[in-house]
């Protein structure tokens, strides 16, 4: 019994450190399939974030992000209301690929504009503060579209 | 006589130059442009498959990718071309491609069509036709510089009949192709399909395939 406890973790081990392996000049991490099912199945939205951020976690470390990865995963963030922490990960597609910055000081420029908007409903009354919540489950229900 | 046979070898010559010329052109004006970015728009589909857009699109950065490009974000630049009024993939491929291309700071655009994506179903086998047009036009001046079409049969690979497995391995293996087809028809699964359309169109090179770009050919100069 302990055995085959044993053995299924070295397995499941094994199978962790197998699902993402740079065959070539990035590591992708199944980023086709990923995208693919996020276009099939829109409401898993979660899982698509997810997986995104799996994708930097892996490639990082070796310097293996893909073009795009960045933006797309600080897009995502974005559409979440995630505003602040978007900016970030704009800021670093531009840095590590010049080809990208054109979009990514839109990107920043409008997500900073919300982030303001965002932070002047919370210093507002409550009335207000009711009203940016709304905002922000509109933008998030946006976002599952 | 001689003149004659004088006369015939410029005309020959002439021929091969017009053709060396022409070969040339297809892959000099990408060259020329030598575009380090590429912009993907969302697909058009024309087939009878609902899905093949879907399939096109989320496959195509991979190699694209890995042919040396910057290539944008498809999900970001689909959702903010949504956010400007061109939800629809065939407005965005009726659009100006300086105007694009401007909106990006790309390079170069590409855009795919997808032709023909339609499966036939059989008891034992389902066989699935595609056919898809690529082309890549210029973001400053809208000029077409490359473009290719692919068009393929797939049939889903439901493995070899076991060796010398007689005749019980071959019903066995009938029972698998009658699995195999029953389950490509509930869902089927058509990334590798995508994957090997893209792949015939971008990687012959030199053929009819897509130059490498700046951050291949940058690494090949270093080793």
């Amino acid at each position: 019994m302990r055995a085959s406890i044993k053995l299924s973790g070295i397995l499941l081990l094994l199978i962790v450190m197998t699902g993402c392996v740079a065959h070539s000049h990035y590591n992708w991490c199944d980023y086709d399939t990923k995208m693919y099912s996020h276009y099939k199945n829109p409401a898993q939205r979660e899982a698509f974030v997810k997986g995104l951020k799996e994708i930097i976690e892996e490639a990082e470390p070796e310097g293996k992000v893909p073009p795009g990865i960045y933006a797309e995963y600080g897009f995502a963030l974005y559409e979440e209301g995630n505003h602040q922490e978007a900016i970030a990960y704009f800021k670093k597609e531009a840095d590590k690929w010049p080809e990208s910055r054109v979009f990514m000081t839109k990107l920043i420029t409008i997500a900073g504009n919300r982030a303001h908007v965002q932070k002047e409903n919370a210093e507002a009354s409550p009335e207000t503060l009711m009203h940016a919540e709304k905002d922000r489950q509109k933008s998030s229900a946006e976002g599952l579209k | 006589m001689k003149k004659n046979a004088f006369l015939f070898l410029i005309a020959v010559l002439f021929a091969f130059s017009g053709c060396a010329h022409k070969e040339l052109n297809k892959q000099d004006k990408f060259l020329s442009a030598a575009p380090r970015s590429i912009l993907i728009v969302p697909v058009v589909n024309n087939s009878i498959d609902v899905t093949a857009a879907d399939y096109m699109l989320s496959t195509l950065t991979v190699p694209l990718a890995e042919r040396g490009y910057y290539v944008f974000p498809i999900n970001a630049v689909k959702r903010v071309l949504e956010d400007d009024g061109l939800a629809d993939s065939s407005l965005v491929h009726t659009a100006p491609t300086s105007k694009l291309a401007n909106l990006f700071g790309a390079d170069v655009v590409l855009y795919v069509v997808v032709e023909r994506w339609d499966a036939r179903y059989a008891v034992l086998q389902t066989t699935t036709t595609v056919a898809v047009y690529y082309q890549i036009r210029d973001g400053k001046t809208d000029e077409l510089l490359w473009d290719n079409r692919v068009q393929m049969v797939y049939t889903p690979d439901a493995g070899s009949p076991g060796a010398g497995g007689g005749a019980a391995g071959l019903i066995a293996h009938l029972v698998v192709k009658a699995v195999v087809a029953a389950v490509e028809k509930a869902a089927p699964n058509y990334m590798p399909l995508a994957r090997q359309a893209n792949s015939r169109a971008f990687l012959y090179y030199p053929g009819d395939g897509l130059p490498p770009g700046p951050y291949v050919t940058a690494e090949s100069q270093k080793n």
